[in-house]
């Protein structure tokens, strides 16, 4: 049992970042519920990002709790049925932007050790 | 968030999964696919919802609380099936955890119970020591005359205070009510750091003598016999048959423990609680007595940051001082001890507790062993479904989680059963605290006792589950599956396991049988003791003269000799007398009797117990005379005397004691008669040296009347309140017993310790039984086929018989050994318990080890026979 968890368990936690990030840009388009956000950030990667539904809904659970979403149950405009909709704080909005400005140097930082010399012409 | 919302979260969790999931769904089937399809492609998708689930529940951070619930559901499934095994080491547990609770709280209220006053730890008693006397007072009271000096010149000392305590009538009309009364001195209350509720405390002028009618009711006295008046104070009220004005009320919270009961020496007469305090007015002459009046309960309050060593060496420095400045005819060597306050109220106390508190534990001890051995072999049982779970990947810390958790349910269940039987018998235990510290109201089981509940049921958790879940951390699955066996084999280890804890079990049984009887033996020696005097068809009471209508020795003795008149002359009295002090009431007044041309000191004379009796009351108690006579009514008035054969054998060695002069004070007294050396102040040792003096010649306020009848005494009690009240209504008669349970009662303490030893020791006796019972059965079906085979090699039934037999009683004997070299290993923590009996009596040894070969016999009768009677060609022919 424990010996297939472990290696699944680092997966997850390396995609935790930046999956956060993913979830917070997706809403600020506006509130949206769980299969709306997973299947926009599929889309918009060209399906290169499998969203997986195990991750996706622990990690908007997690950041409800930490309070940078909030949810509400709403009936579906195109539906008659009630969805959960997830909607951005503002504290939620501050911390895209934080996570934004570390993703980007992180992303640069691994550029230039990848790609040595590109960027410095 | 809380744990009751996660339902509704998870509900609301539920729909959220269900919802998308079905959006899922239908997205797929407008992509074309089948119904079918599109809910298997959806499920692909989604995955395991019941792990997202979990995932989620772990992000709400009360994943561990739902995992403990889930072992505790586990754990109930398990033990339900198997009810006849949960429920003795339920029981097994809840009545040693109980009965463990049970004695603690007794011994945290008596010993470690913060006393009610301010920094307790700062409190400390005070009691002299006069070398020339210490044979028969090792320590003494306090002298107002030294404690005066001591005020004078302490430096470590917050302040101090002396004080006596009475029972006094309270009211003038009718028959009064007794209540205690403390006199002290005004320095008391900044000892206990305590202030009136209503009105004010003593002041230095209300401890002088003309000053001192005022009085400080308690709260409980002003609320009940005064139904909380609040305009009590500067009303008058008679206390002793003096009119007292009262000047205060105490706050509810104040409880002081009754020092009366202190100084009473081995008496387990029951005090009130004390209900009023009054100044004590020392007169210029007391305060003058430089050695004669060693009266008075020291109390005081150290600085703070002082020590008691300190205390005690400034003390000590002070009264060599004021040795050096006494006078020669009362030269004496005195010292002084300082004690905590809690330390003088526990006495004597701790030892029997502390041993109860051991017998206890030892009983828990023994439960755990059993519940562990009876894990054992359920754990051997369980071993293929541990081998099953470490197969599929369980980790060695799941194991031993599985292992632990029936325990832990187990624990928990006798813990909680524990604590009922616990609040269920600590109530009835208070009239076992010692008399001095039964002054905080009612004993009830408190978080103090809740706690040390709480602890045992871990303790006994680790205790009992240790050996089972070692043993399955290190199951092999491999192994286990392999062998085709259905009846798996315990490890030699294991069975190893089992036998040192049968063997454990033995030795804190026999400790504790061994124990019990000595204690047992003690006491029936005690009681068998020859004490001198006899108790048949004798009944005794007790009188309190008020001290206004009865101020001098002529008036009491006039009284009592009119209630004594009326008392012989009624049909059913054989015998009725007046006794300054009760047998087993304590040691009485101590004096010096100066033989005729003895010119030493006073202080360096032998110092005697002093009794004043009238003259019946030698026949009245049976004391038998060994020479000369008792004095008669004839002899009013006459300084007539009767010594105990000790002290004529110490006053006029050699000589005959008839005929003989001393003088007691510059009073002369001639000796008529000798009395036999009895045991009328304590069962346990032979009287000191004591003198009767005729009632005439003094008696005290408070006295003993002694009747023996021609009839069942108990009957006589309401005729002796009524002829006590013909001669004066205003007389209070506290206490009427018969003097057999007086004899009883002296000796209440060490039967309640006897009785709950013998029933600790007879639980661990059969639980050891039990244990015995259980492993040698166990392992008789795990050695079916072995005695199967042995029979069908020609073994005879006997020697398996013995085989097994021997295999039972092994560990027994072993444990029997130690458990004996352990009880004389703490022998010198008993002796001073025992009465005439040596720790190490051979005969009691061999009986304890009796006892237990007798009990673990029988446990091995049923196995072994089970293990003759096997039938080899069956044995051989199964599996």
């Amino acid at each position: 049992m424990s010996s297939i968890k472990e290696p699944a368990q680092q997966r997850a936690s390396v995609l935790q970042g930046t999956l956060d990030m993913l979830i917070l840009r997706t809403l600020l388009y506006g509130p949206a519920h769980g299969h709306q956000i997973g299947k926009h950030i599929q889309r918009t990667t060209n399906d290169f990002l499998q969203m997986q539904h195990g991750s996706l809904y622990p990690a908007l659970h997690r950041l409800e709790r930490r309070g940078w979403v909030t949810s509400k149950w709403e009936t579906a405009p195109d539906r008659n049925r009630e969805f959960k909709y997830y909607q951005l704080t503002d504290k939620g909005r501050k911390q895209l932007a934080v996570e934004e400005s570390q993703w980007k140097q992180m992303a640069e930082a691994v550029a230039r050790v990848m790609w040595p010399g590109t960027e410095e012409s | 968030m809380r744990w009751w919302q996660i339902r509704k979260r998870d509900a609301d969790l539920e729909r959220e999964l269900q919802s998308d999931l079905e959006l899922e769904e239908e997205e797929q089937r407008a992509n074309g696919l089948s119904a079918e399809e599109a809910r298997h492609a959806t499920r692909r998708a989604f995955g395991n919802t019941t792990l997202i689930r979990e995932h989620i529940h772990e992000t709400w951070g009360w994943a561990p609380v739902e995992r403990l619930l889930q072992d505790a559901r586990y754990a109930m499934r398990q033990l339900w099936r198997s009810p006849g095994f949960s429920i003795v080491a339920m029981l097994t547990l809840a009545l040693g955890i109980g009965a463990t609770t049970a004695i603690f709280t007794l011994v945290y209220d008596v010993m470690l119970r913060p006393l009610p006053f301010a920094q307790p730890d700062r409190l400390v008693t005070i009691k002299e020591k006069v070398a020339e006397w210490s044979n028969l007072y090792p320590t003494l009271p306090v002298s107002a005359n030294h404690f005066t000096f001591w005020q004078q010149h302490n430096r470590t000392f917050h302040s101090m205070a002396i004080m006596q305590q009475y029972s006094v009538p309270l009211g003038a009309s009718g028959r009064p009510l007794q209540v205690e009364a403390l006199w002290a001195t005004p320095g008391i209350f900044s000892v206990l750091q305590i202030e009136p509720e209503l009105g004010r405390k003593f002041t230095v002028d209300e401890a002088q003598q003309g000053h001192e009618h005022v009085a400080i009711l308690t709260y409980d006295l002003w609320y009940q016999q005064f139904a909380g008046d609040p305009g009590i104070l500067g009303k008058i009220i008679s206390l002793n048959g003096f009119p007292y004005s009262i000047i205060g009320v105490m706050p509810q919270s104040f409880r002081m423990p009754s020092i009366q009961t202190m100084a009473t020496i081995g008496s387990t007469h029951r005090e009130l609680p004390i209900g009023v305090l009054v100044p004590l007015a020392l007169s210029k002459e007391r305060l003058a007595e430089e050695m004669g009046d060693l009266n008075y309960f020291g109390l005081a309050r150290l600085k703070a940051g002082t020590s008691i060593a300190a205390a005690n060496a400034e003390l000590n420095a002070l009264q060599h001082t004021i040795a050096a400045n006494l006078p020669a005819d009362v030269k004496a060597t005195l010292s002084a001890e300082v004690t905590p306050f809690q330390e003088t109220l526990v006495g004597n106390n701790r030892k029997p507790l502390m041993i109860l508190l051991g017998a206890v534990v030892g009983l828990l001890l023994v439960g755990c062993v059993n519940v562990a051995n009876l894990l054992l072999s359920r754990a051997v049982s369980q071993k293929r479904q541990m081998a099953v779970a470490a197969a599929l990947g369980a980790s060695r810390a799941e194991l031993v989680r599985m292992a632990i958790r029936e325990t832990a349910v187990l624990a928990v269940l006798g813990g909680g059963l524990g604590v009922l039987l616990a609040a269920a018998i600590v109530p009835g235990m208070q009239r076992y605290l010692p008399p001095a510290l039964d002054f905080r109201g009612p004993l009830h089981l408190d978080w103090a006792g809740v706690g040390c509940a709480l602890l045992l049921a871990v303790l006994a958790t680790l205790a009992a589950g240790a050996a089972p879940a070692f043993m399955v951390s290190r199951t092999a699955p491999q192994e286990v599956l392999h062998s085709g066996s259905r009846l798996t084999s315990e490890s030699p280890r294991s069975l190893q396991a089992r036998r040192v804890l049968v063997a454990i079990e033995a030795a804190v049984s026999v400790a504790l049988v061994l124990m019990t009887g000595l204690l047992t033996a003690s006491l029936v020696k005690l009681m068998a003791v020859d004490r001198g005097f006899t108790t048949e068809r004798t009944i005794t009471a007790t009188v309190d003269l008020p001290s206004e209508s009865y101020h001098d020795d002529q008036k009491r003795a006039a009284f009592y000799r009119e209630v004594l008149e009326r008392m012989n002359s009624l049909p059913g009295v054989e015998h009725a007398a007046f006794t300054s002090i009760l047998p087993l009431m304590g040691d009485g007044w101590g004096d010096m009797a100066r033989v005729t041309g003895d010119n030493r000191p006073f202080t360096q004379l032998p110092l005697e117990s002093f009794r004043s009796v009238s003259p019946q009351y030698f026949s009245a108690i049976g004391l038998r005379l060994a020479a000369g006579k008792a004095f008669s009514e004839g002899d009013w008035g006459k300084n007539l005397a009767l010594v105990s054969q000790k002290t004529a054998k110490s006053l006029w060695p050699g000589k005959d004691p008839l005929g003989q002069q001393f003088s007691r004070g510059n009073q002369p007294f001639t000796v008529m008669g000798v009395v036999v050396d009895a045991r009328t102040v304590s069962l346990a040792k032979p009287d000191p040296m004591l003198i009767y003096v005729p009632y005439w010649y003094r008696v005290e306020p408070m006295a003993g009347l002694v009747v023996r009848t021609h009839q069942d005494p108990s009957e006589m009690a309401d005729v002796i309140r009524q002829t006590i009240w013909s001669v004066d209504r205003g007389v209070p008669v506290p206490t009427v017993r018969t003097l057999g349970g007086m004899v009883e009662d002296s000796v209440a303490n060490q039967r309640f310790e006897m009785d709950l030893l013998l029933l600790f020791a007879v639980s661990a006796l059969f639980l050891a039984g039990l244990g015995v019972y259980g492993v040698l059965t166990y392992s008789v079906t795990q050695r079916y086929r072995e005695m199967g085979l042995r029979l069908a090699l020609g073994a005879q039934r006997a020697n398996v018989y013995w085989l097994v037999l021997r295999d039972g009683l092994l560990p027994v004997a072993i444990g029997a050994i130690v458990g004996i070299a352990v009880a004389f290993g703490s022998a010198r923590v008993v002796s001073s318990l025992l009465f005439e009996v040596s720790p190490y009596d051979p005969v009691l040894s061999a009986g304890a080890v009796g006892v237990l070969l007798a009990i673990g016999t029988t446990a091995c009768l049923l196995p072994a026979r089970r293990a003759a009677a096997v039938e080899p060609m069956q044995a051989l022919r199964t599996e």
